[in-house]
């Protein structure tokens, strides 16, 4: 089965299975209001934290204001439909910087192997003896609060994952005959490596870092609520669901709207994930289409 | 079958190894990454004396390699700096809070397994069904929830609107001195019973409840779907159908000989749901203020005492390490092919 083909298939059982459909059209919804949102809030003031209306605090979820307000009487529905922004920024950033430091360890790791790959190796278990988002948490304690610095922390835990995939899948591009080929025809090693090895190597780790991005999401969301993520007012979700905290017992909405973003955005993303992962398996991808009656 | 001697001593070099990967990163971080550590250490309201007494016990003076030995030594003996906020020692401070944390995970970890596994084999052997496409959206439903919201919602619910549960602490104080409750080894629970002390007994139960039930949520989902993933490949598996041809009956399939096979990947992916359920302790400790090392870290991080984060860091990065190791040596003891 060509690669083209195969692509085909795993994307229309996709579309095919109705959860799997949901949780595209939610990944789809997720980045579409996260770029659209900075210019279509309804209260782009209250949005970013700006404001301070005494007269509009905690009232309860109505027409005007479909989620509430909070404590500072600002629209939470503009604070988290802002805060889908924040989240795909941290997500877009954390995956790409630990892709950027990944992907070159790796591949140099699997590539030339011997005491340089060992070496890389060892120094990326080392990451991987913290249990996951305890690095991030320190990180982001010695960097101090702030959207960059959270990125950087969840990048710097996160990238040992990367260099794993890319430093397995090196190793088996590296033993086909077309590498030896070009090898034989004298082409430098830095050459191969960026032409042949990188683009061979390169797909299942980009596919596993797309999905990733419900987990980014997710973690960086509870590094705020410790408060070692972002700074105040900024209306990352994580952030927001703290802010409730104190008020809980009377406003149940400030608390409750944003950690359902949270929880939706990422569930989209963790079932698309499934289902690719069903799909791409090619035992699993003939019981399923035995079972939507597609003929091979 | 016990395990070979030479494989415990090659795993415990092992684990000597990756503590000392654990101190070495942490070294770095703490000491090269910020332009002054002294400030950092020395808290955000330190006079001048206090930066240079922090920066005396960060041994800033001297050079870098020896810094790091001197930091290995005051490891090794307890030297942990003091933490500002409680101005007591690290040490002291996080010893006193890890057995909080233990029964509130180890009660969590029941939870997730008791009800992980079955519901797991229940998903596979109901495959394409409804029983299994509910489990998949429940279980990834799960997986997907910040498990602070989970522990916010959980403990307005259960505990304030409905009134059903205590939402806070470990136990009530004011019961804890009329009966006179001791703790000796920190667990609450094991202690009141041993001691016959019932009332404590059924409070700490009920304060362990809410926290436990929502900490195990994470877990829950990882073992369910990794049980559910696992049985699926056991049951196509060769010697399965040979047993089916041979008429056995289905229970004596499964129970016998396909759940024994399940259970070895569930046990060894183990480290890893501790790991995030460590994590999650510190968020869900934080909200139902229950006294262990999760709630110490977090009050820690947000009034930015610095020693103190670096102290629990440390410590939760090695008790992890030495879950892996036993779950490996477990692992190694159940599946001989490990140990070749």
């Amino acid at each position: 089965m060509s690669r083209f083909r195969q692509q085909r298939i795993i994307l229309s059982l996709i579309i095919r299975n109705p959860i799997s459909l949901v949780s595209l059209l939610i990944v789809a919804c997720f980045v579409f209001l996260g770029i659209s949102a900075p210019l279509t809030v309804p209260y782009p003031e209250d949005a970013w934290g700006l404001t301070y209306n005494v007269e509009k605090r905690f009232l309860s979820p109505s027409l005007e204001h479909p989620f509430g307000t909070d404590a500072l009487g600002r629209d939470v529905f503009s604070r988290v439909l802002l805060g889908s922004s924040f989240s795909l920024v941290i997500a877009i950033g954390v995956i790409g910087l630990a892709l950027f430091i990944g992907i070159p360890i790796g591949v140099v790791a699997g590539y030339y192997g011997g005491r340089i790959g060992t070496l890389l190796m060892r120094i990326t278990d080392m990451f991987l003896a913290f249990p996951p988002l305890l690095l991030a948490i320190v990180l982001a304690a010695t960097l101090g609060r702030g959207l960059l610095n959270l990125i950087i922390a969840l990048a710097i835990s996160w990238w040992p994952w990367y260099a794993r995939l890319i430093y397995v899948q090196t190793n088996t591009v590296k033993t086909m005959p077309y590498i030896d080929a070009a090898k034989i025809a004298g082409i430098p090693g830095a050459k191969i490596i960026f032409r042949h090895v990188i683009p061979n190597a390169l797909t299942p780790t980009l596919v596993q870092a797309a999905l990733d991005m419900g987990s980014a999401i997710l973690e960086a969301a509870g590094l705020s609520f410790i408060g070692v993520g972002v700074k105040p007012p900024t209306p990352e979700w994580g952030l927001l669901v703290s802010e409730g905290w104190q008020s809980i017992n009377y406003a149940w909405w400030i608390v409750f709207f944003p950690g359902l973003a949270i929880m939706i955005t990422v569930l989209g993303f963790n079932l698309l994930a499934d289902a690719l992962r069903e799909s791409a398996d090619p035992r699993l991808r003939r019981t399923i289409l035995m079972r939507l009656g597609v003929k091979q | 079958m016990p395990v070979s001697k030479e494989y415990l001593v090659k795993r415990i070099i092992l684990l000597v190894f990756v503590i000392f990967g654990v101190l070495f990163l942490t070294f770095i971080i703490t000491r090269l990454i910020p332009a002054r550590p002294e400030l950092l250490w020395a808290g955000p309201h330190a006079t001048m004396e206090q930066i240079e007494k922090a920066r005396k016990q960060l041994h800033l003076d001297q050079p870098l390699y020896i810094q790091f030995i001197l930091y290995l030594q005051d490891f090794l003996t307890g030297n942990w700096g003091i933490s500002w906020r409680t101005k007591a020692p690290v040490l002291t401070d996080v010893l006193s809070t890890l057995t909080a944390t233990l029964e509130l995970v180890i009660i969590a970890f029941l939870i997730a397994f008791i009800t992980g596994i079955p519901v797991g084999v229940l998903a596979a052997l109901k495959r394409y069904n409804w029983i299994d496409d509910l489990v998949r959206i429940i279980t990834v439903i799960g997986a997907s929830m910040p498990v602070f919201w989970l522990a916010l919602i959980a403990q307005l619910v259960f505990g304030n609107w409905l009134g059903l549960l205590p939402s806070a602490k470990r136990a009530d104080e004011w019961i804890t001195i009329v009966t006179g409750f001791k703790s000796i080894t920190g667990f609450y629970l094991i202690d009141s019973m041993l001691q016959g002390n019932l009332p404590v007994f059924i409070d700490a139960l009920r304060r362990v409840i809410l926290p436990a039930f929502v900490l195990a949520a994470y877990p829950f989902c990882l073992t369910a779907r990794m049980t559910r993933a696992v049985m699926i490949e056991v049951l196509s598996e060769q010697h399965v159908r040979s047993l089916i041809a041979w008429g056995l009956p289905q229970r004596a399939i499964l129970f016998k000989y396909c759940l024994k096979n399940t259970l070895v990947p569930v046990i060894a992916s183990l480290g890893l749901s501790f790991g995030y359920t460590i994590i999650g302790a510190f968020m869900v400790e934080l909200v139902f203020v229950w006294p262990g090392i999760g709630f110490y870290a977090a009050m820690s991080l947000l009034s930015f005492d610095y020693p103190a984060v670096i102290g629990c860091v440390i410590t939760v990065a090695i008790f992890y390490c030495i879950v892996n190791t036993i779950v490996d040596l477990v692992h190694s003891i159940i599946d001989p092919r490990v140990r070749l």
